[in-house]
């Protein structure tokens, strides 16, 4: 009797040295931090991740995109939420949700992408090339300029952070860099990566290749009004027809609900039943089981109609039994629309701008025309260069009417306040999220917020 | 760890000692006459310590022994008369006819002191108690028709606040024992019931307008017998890293061992319906209000675009392109459509009993509960087992067993516009009718057609859930008591929605949307304990407990969703066009050592200290266990000579402790590490996705329990032979590594990582008072009135965190949680019609630096009044509950005064119809326009009110049949009963019920959105024992 009752008494004690075991449980659906990029397909993975970022709800899924063309002067919001309100008037709060996700889900972006660029070099593993490791690389470079193209022409200036975040206090006291410090941080991530990056074999707009990156630099240039950079670079885009080609008709690169990654788009973020496109159902009606909060304005739908300004454009509008107009854009369901980042009519406005404010009015109006031609509309006789300057800012309103350009296009045109009423510059930048200066000491609120 | 579970299984029947002889005190004779005895309890036949022998006549007095024997050397002759007295117990005078082996049988007295409180593994005397635990007796509480015992608790427990925040059968209550402790991880109390540590976390994952259902409304409540709240460290300590919010033990039916097989039948039919809803605006109101929207837009309006979209009114005649003059227009109403009368009904058949060494409880229910708004319901069929089964003197086992299935036909009613039943009857205009002209169900402003809604809901929940608990119990040394016990909590939840083509969910292109999704939570645990309890002599008594605990908790489940239906025949997933899929799977394991040693002095002084040692899997390499020790001690003055004889003071007593306990619920299992998921596929062309990786959360190995330090200070008196008795009690809480998701700057690529960073403070009183008024043989009627007050305040939180979409709600340092972030409207200009606002910092603008908290959820007092009735055969019962301070945000009448600004796409409500018109106007509903912030300013202060209440929370009348009659019939007891519940509230607030709440994330209380009021309910009933 006594010797059972020392057994338990000892098996109470082993139950305490295995108890360090028994309290270790380990996730199965995730895994530890270091053990992450290891070898040629984790790397390929979490490059993977990295575009999952890029066109995740809060970057190109819908809410940066819905600043771009909210801002504008295309779009009117039907729901009931005044923060989404406040970018159609112009009165952002630094409080806006919508802006917070935004800023968050572009920094989530750069961190991935982050962690490729500082991995991958280093990794060793026999079957990963050099070419592997420099596409994988330069891919993330490309995403990463992408990243800070965007923070700047949305924010100004921002923090630039190039590490990837191994703990809560490894980004702490960074203050932002200037508008052109960032800008020419893009320029370096562009650089690397058009030189990492290989030509693509095929076309194959859901990856960036080094024909991606090209395109990125002309706008890049276009922004910071290099003009002759960015025409050679739209140049070189435009130039390979077999990968990139204006579609006819307009609707072809977005209809039927098969046409993705079609010839039109340079670059553009895939979707499936799995990861959805959260734009559709801000777009739809209720009829088609949206919800139609975002609106084409008065405004846009009768010069979509217009066949003189339109042409076969008003593709991208439906009306609704009730008579409503609706964007239809966006419209798959499961919601598996692409994000369109670049498309080559982008390249043909961008080398067409380039042009006039060169000087080359006949060959900027072929730029032009090329993309009034495929929205069947008669070409433009704009003589001057202000007339054709005119005539491109309006080509590319309803050319892009329900893409993220109208607003970033008339702020770096400097037309923002001849066409919107928007006089206070302040406003031509969103402020920083109210959260973000209250979580980062080193940060500063940009003026007039 | 688990061959160690198991062999101490195997191994059990042998650690039984060896019987040992019983010894008794034969009494020694003497020259003189001897007297020798016992004193024992009538009832237990224990013997009782240090009980006073007084021969009448005489000054002779003698007390027992430890053994509870007494021995006399008297030169008295029999017959004598002992007086027999023992604290707690009868005086007893009895004749005494022999010398040798007089036992003397006390009667233990009826009060509140002796009653057996329930504790932290084990059971305490309230006069011994040091701690403060408020207990309830399940049959106070019975009547009130709701799905979960906790909601029956409202008013019934002091420093118990309890909310039911929806009138939908099966959803979760707001629970808090004095007051919320944190921020992240849970502020439930921990509920144990029959030594199972149920999980009361839902386990839903569909979404039904930001609800969730309670899994405590699995519990049968007609299967309880009581509930104890603990409250204080000395209390909640013995459970360390998961005492801090309280604990809720729960206690449920035995049989008697020796008692006659009895047969317990109930039956209750009910009908409830809303006691109040929304005034609502009719069509040509509505239409009048746009048109002025319009008109005064227009007048403002700067720009061209502005002019033109403002310049026609859109309430004009047909023929002009317009929808019609006001006056044409119709009203339809909506409300009415949704809400009903519900029906409601209750069975409860049970049996009990016992042998001389077994007892059973058998009890099986059948609860449906239909909800006020159609077409929802919850039932609850429930079979419990209990029984006990003695194999000798020293070894007894046990088990403990619910099965349960609770049903759900479950809807959204709360935020959001698809699906939403309540936003759609509510929120949709008045005007608009319901079908189109050509006959088909009419959509509008993104909500679904109310008809269609209630006709095609298809969303619905099974629960099957098991708690059960083995026991084995062996005496080993005389006052040594070993107990293993193993538990299990098993809960299988099954979800499933459809919504066909006629839903907007479900409506082309989606053409059909199904989900279904079947999660599994199951907690097991090991228990032993070891109890040692001695009474040294008639003054000393000391009692050691010591145990451990193993526990694990897994929780997985998988989902899948389908689109793309053939029709509206085929509701299965297999059916459908596209399908995805999902599977989680998280787990965490505890493993405890606990114990307490317990010492008294003479009834007269109390000490106690507790200690447990928790290790959880759930935190960081560097901090798995944590310590959280108590101290009390406890003074009866009663006992003290200047008291002993003050007759009308029947007990008085001082109580004090302090303790550490800690809070690591309702935090992610995996919070501590730093984690990649594998949820990030993207495609390499065109070609569909492949596998993605991302980063999930920043790692802190340094993460562990909050820390919950606690002060109480406690005072009991009973007056007038216990007719009277007061408990008071003052206490502070402190709590200090709040688990925090602190905000990290979003240039980290995160937003937040779980850290120990805030501190929160809880102080408070309560007071409870119960009075036996009258008490005679025909007549009696006892009250008993509990009120507790909580001051709570964020006293660290680095970053204020905001809460709930349009942040309504705030945590910031110096507040209470529950705040709301608003701007102050300080009134409306006369003059002009605009509102104005409080400009904080007095930039001449209303910007975000001019929100400021102002208000909040949390009441500073809350209580209870019952009074009991009976006459003769008849019995009431009233239970008024009260709630003050507490502020509730009515987001309805937010969406409901809009102005004319959401113009077609709101409801506008009866009250906006109080706007400024006219200069010399003097009201709070500003003018109405599009511009300046008289509409555009949301997170306004006038949608704030006072949610004070009192409740007639329940009335309840019977009648028990004559015993005559009833025996005539064979039956023991007939009662007849007619209850109401929530009779009638007092209340300034405008909405239809204060006590509400639209979501179910913890941060947030008192925010009405969409959600049904509580019923007011009458029932009738009958109860039958044979």
């Amino acid at each position: 009797m006594k010797y059972i009752r020392f057994l338990y008494f000892f098996l109470l004690l082993a139950g305490f040295s295995s108890c360090k075991k028994f309290l270790e449980v380990v996730p199965q659906d995730s895994i530890p931090d270091d053990l992450t990029i290891v070898d040629k397909a984790s790397a390929q993975t979490a490059l993977r991740g990295v575009y999952r970022a890029l066109s995740a709800d809060n970057y190109y899924g819908s809410s940066f995109p819905s600043v771009g063309y909210l801002q504008g002067d295309n779009i009117q919001w039907t729901g009931s939420q005044s923060i989404v309100q406040q970018f159609i008037d112009h009165k952002v709060k630094a409080d806006n949700a919508t802006v917070a996700g935004i800023w968050s889900g572009i920094y989530a972006t750069i961190n991935r992408a982050n962690y490729v660029i500082d991995r991958v070099p280093p990794l060793v593993d026999a079957t990963l090339t050099d070419a592997d490791r420099a596409q994988l690389t330069g891919e993330a470079y490309f995403i990463r300029a992408l990243a800070y193209f965007d923070l700047a022409r949305t924010w100004g200036g921002v923090q630039i952070v190039l590490t990837p975040t191994l703990s809560a206090t490894d980004k702490t006291n960074i203050k932002r860099s200037t508008v052109q410090e960032t800008y020419a941080q893009v320029l370096a991530d562009l650089t690397k990566a058009a030189s990492l990056l290989t030509l693509p074999n095929a076309q194959n707009p859901v990856r960036a290749n080094r024909e991606t990156a090209w395109a990125l630099l002309a706008r890049f240039y276009l922004y910071n009004g290099n003009w002759a950079e960015a025409e050679n670079y739209a140049s070189k885009v435009i130039g390979n027809t077999s990968n990139y080609q204006l579609l006819k008709p307009y609707s072809s690169f977005f209809q039927p609900s098969s046409a993705v990654a079609t010839k039109e788009s340079v670059f553009e973020l895939a979707y499936s039943s799995t990861y959805t496109n959260g734009h559709r159902n801000q777009w739809q009606p209720p009829a088609n089981g949206g919800t139609r909060q975002i609106a084409p304005n008065d405004a846009l739908v009768s010069l979509l109609n217009d066949p003189l300004s339109g042409g076969n454009r008003n593709a991208l509008i439906a009306k609704t039994a009730a008579g409503l107009w609706y964007g239809n854009l966006y419209y798959r369901s499961p919601a598996t629309d692409p994000a369109y980042v670049l498309r080559i009519a982008e390249l043909y406005l961008i080398r067409a701008e380039a042009r006039a404010q060169q000087g080359k009015i006949a060959e900027g109006l072929a730029d032009l025309n090329a993309v009034r031609d495929r929205a069947v509309l008669a070409a433009s006789t704009a003589a001057s260069k202000e007339a054709l300057l005119l005539a491109i800012e309006n080509e590319r309103r309803l050319e892009f009417a329900l893409e993220p350009h109208r607003w970033f296009d008339l702020v770096r045109t400097g037309r923002a306040g001849a066409v919107l009423g928007v006089t206070d510059a302040n406003k031509y930048v969103l402020p920083i999220p109210a959260a973000e200066l209250l979580a980062d000491k080193a940060l500063t609120q940009n003026p007039g917020y | 760890m688990k061959n160690y579970v198991g062999l101490a299984l195997l191994l059990l029947p042998f650690l039984l000692p060896a019987q040992e002889p019983a010894t008794g005190t034969p009494a020694t004779a003497q020259d003189n006459v001897s007297l020798s005895g016992h004193v024992i309890d009538e009832k237990s036949k224990l013997p009782l310590a240090g009980a006073t022998i007084h021969i009448k006549g005489t000054t002779h007095e003698v007390q027992t022994d430890a053994k509870g024997a007494f021995q006399f050397v008297t030169g008295q002759k029999i017959p004598v008369v002992f007086i027999v007295s023992y604290v707690g117990y009868e005086t007893s005078e009895t004749s005494i006819n022999r010398y040798n082996d007089i036992v003397v049988s006390l009667h233990e007295a009826s009060t509140q002191l002796n009653d057996v409180v329930v504790v932290g593994y084990g059971t305490q005397k309230r006069k011994a108690l040091i701690s403060a635990v408020s207990s309830v007796t399940a049959k106070d509480i019975k009547g009130i028709p709701v799905a979960g015992f906790n909601e029956q608790l409202q008013g019934k427990a002091a420093g118990l606040q309890v909310n039911s925040n929806t009138g939908i059968p099966g959803d979760g209550a707001f629970v808090r024992v004095r007051g919320a402790t944190s921020i992240n991880a849970s502020n439930d109390p921990l509920y144990i019931i029959d030594g199972v540590f149920v999980n009361n976390s839902s386990l839903q994952t569909v979404n039904t307008g930001g609800r969730a259902t309670s899994p405590i409304a699995d519990i049968n409540p007609a299967d309880i017998e009581n509930i104890e709240v603990l409250k204080d460290a000395s209390a909640t300590a013995i459970y360390g890293a998961r005492g801090a919010n309280g604990v809720v033990i729960i206690t449920t039916k035995r049989g008697d061992y020796n008692g006659k097989a009895r047969v317990n039948a109930g039956v209750s039919q009910g009908w409830a319906s809303a006691a109040r809803l929304w005034d609502l605006t009719t069509g040509p109101q509505h239409a009048t209000l746009v048109n002025e929207f319009y008109g005064n837009s227009y007048k403002d309006a700067v720009t061209a675009a502005d002019k033109a979209k403002y310049q026609l009114a859109p309430f004009r005649p047909a023929s002009a392109g317009g929808r019609g003059l006001p006056e044409e227009q119709q009203t339809y109403d909506r409300l009415h459509e949704l809400f009903r009368q519900a029906h409601i009904q209750d069975y409860n058949l049970s049996v009990a009993g016992g042998s001389k060494t077994s007892r059973y409880y058998i009890g099986g229910s059948y609860t449906n509960q239909e909800a006020i708004v159609k077409p929802l319901y919850f039932n609850r069929a429930s079979l419990k087992i209990n029984a006990d089964h003695k194999l000798s003197d020293k070894f007894q086992l046990g088990v403990s067993n619910s099965f349960t299935r609770s049903f759900r036909n479950q809807g959204r009613t709360g935020d959001g516009p698809a699906g939403g039943m309540l936003q759609s009857a509510l929120h949709t205009p008045t005007y608009l009718p319901e079908v189109n002209a050509d006959g088909t169900p009419a959509r509008w402003a993104g909500f679904d057609n109310l008809q269609v809604l209630i006709n095609n809901y298809n969303v619905h929940t099974t629960s099957l859930r098991y708690i059960g608990n083995l026991y084995a119990e062996a005496k080993l040394f005389r006052n040594l008591t070993f107990r293993g016990s193993w538990s299990l909590d098993y809960n299988n939840y099954n979800e499933s929605e459809y919504w066909n083509d006629q839903t907007q969910l479900g409506a082309a292109p989606t053409n059909g949307l199904a989900t279904s999704a079947i999660t599994q939570n199951t907690t097991w645990i090991n228990e032993q304990t070891l109890n040692y309890r001695n009474n040294i002599d008639s003054r000393h008594s000391f009692g050691v407990l010591l145990g451990n605990s193993v526990q694990g908790n897994t929780t997985s489940s998988t989902s899948a969703q389908g689109s793309g239906f053939p029709n509206n025949a085929f509701t299965l997933i297999s059916a459908a066009a596209t399908r995805t899929s999902s599977q989680a799977w998280t787990k965490a394991t505890l493993a405890s050592f606990f114990s307490r040693v317990d010492y008294s002095y003479a009834n007269k002084y109390f000490a106690e200290f507790s200690i447990r040692a928790d290790g959880s899997s759930r935190f960081g390499t560097n901090n798995k266990f944590g310590y959280f020790p108590s101290v009390g001690a406890g003074w009866r003055l009663k006992e003290e000579g200047f008291l002993k004889n003050v007759a009308s003071i029947s007990d008085l007593k001082l109580r004090a402790s302090i303790g550490v306990t800690g809070n690591q619920n309702g935090i992610s299992n995996f919070a501590s590490l730093g984690t990649w998921t594998g949820g990030a596929g993207y495609p390499d062309n065109a070609s569909g996705d492949k596998a993605g990786i991302a980063p999930q959360q920043l790692a802190n190995p340094n993460l562990r329990w909050e820390k919950t330090r606690q002060v109480n200070a406690g005072l009991d008196v009973a007056l007038f032979k216990n007719r009277l008795t007061l408990e008071f009690n003052l206490y502070s809480k402190y709590t200090t590594d709040n688990l925090l998701q602190l905000p990290v700057p979003g240039i980290t690529g995160f937003s937040t990582y779980y850290s120990n960073a805030g501190e929160i403070s809880n102080r408070g009183f309560e007071l409870s008072i119960s009075s036996t008024n009258i008490k005679n043989n025909n007549f009696s009627w006892q009250t008993s009135f509990n009120i507790s007050g909580n001051r709570n305040r964020i006293e660290k939180l680095a970053t204020p965190i905001t809460q709930y979409n349009r942040d309504w709600v705030r945590l910031q340092q110096g507040y209470s949680l529950y705040s709301f972030w608003l701007y102050k409207q300080l009134g409306v200009d006369p003059q002009t019609g605009n509102d104005i606002f409080e400009d904080v910092n007095k930039d001449g603008q209303i910007t975000v630096a001019d929100r400021q908290i102002l208000g909040n959820a949390a009441p500073s007092l809350f209580g209870g009044l019952t009074n009991n009735i009976t006459y003769r055969d008849f019995d009431l019962g009233v239970l008024i509950s009260f709630q003050s301070g507490n502020d509730v945000y009515n987001l309805n009448k937010f969406f409901g005064e809009g102005g004319g600004t959401r113009d077609a796409n709101r409801v506008l409500f009866a009250d906006q119809l109080n706007r400024w018109q006219k200069p010399g106007d003097i009201t709070d509903v500003p003018r109405l326009t599009a511009f300046g912030n008289n509409y555009t300013l949301e997170q306004n202060s006038r949608f704030l009110e006072d949610g004070s209440f009192v409740k007639l929370r329940s009335v309840t009348l019977g009648y028990t049949l004559p015993r005559r009659l009833t025996n005539r019939v064979k039956l023991e007891t007939v009662r007849l009963y007619c209850s109401g519940t929530n009779l009638f509230t007092l209340t300034h607030y405008t909405g239809p019920d204060p006590e509400v709440n639209v979501t179910s994330l913890q941060n947030i209380q008192g925010l009405d959105l969409g959600t049904p009021p509580q019923p007011r309910v009458v029932q009738v009933g009958i109860n039958v024992t044979l």
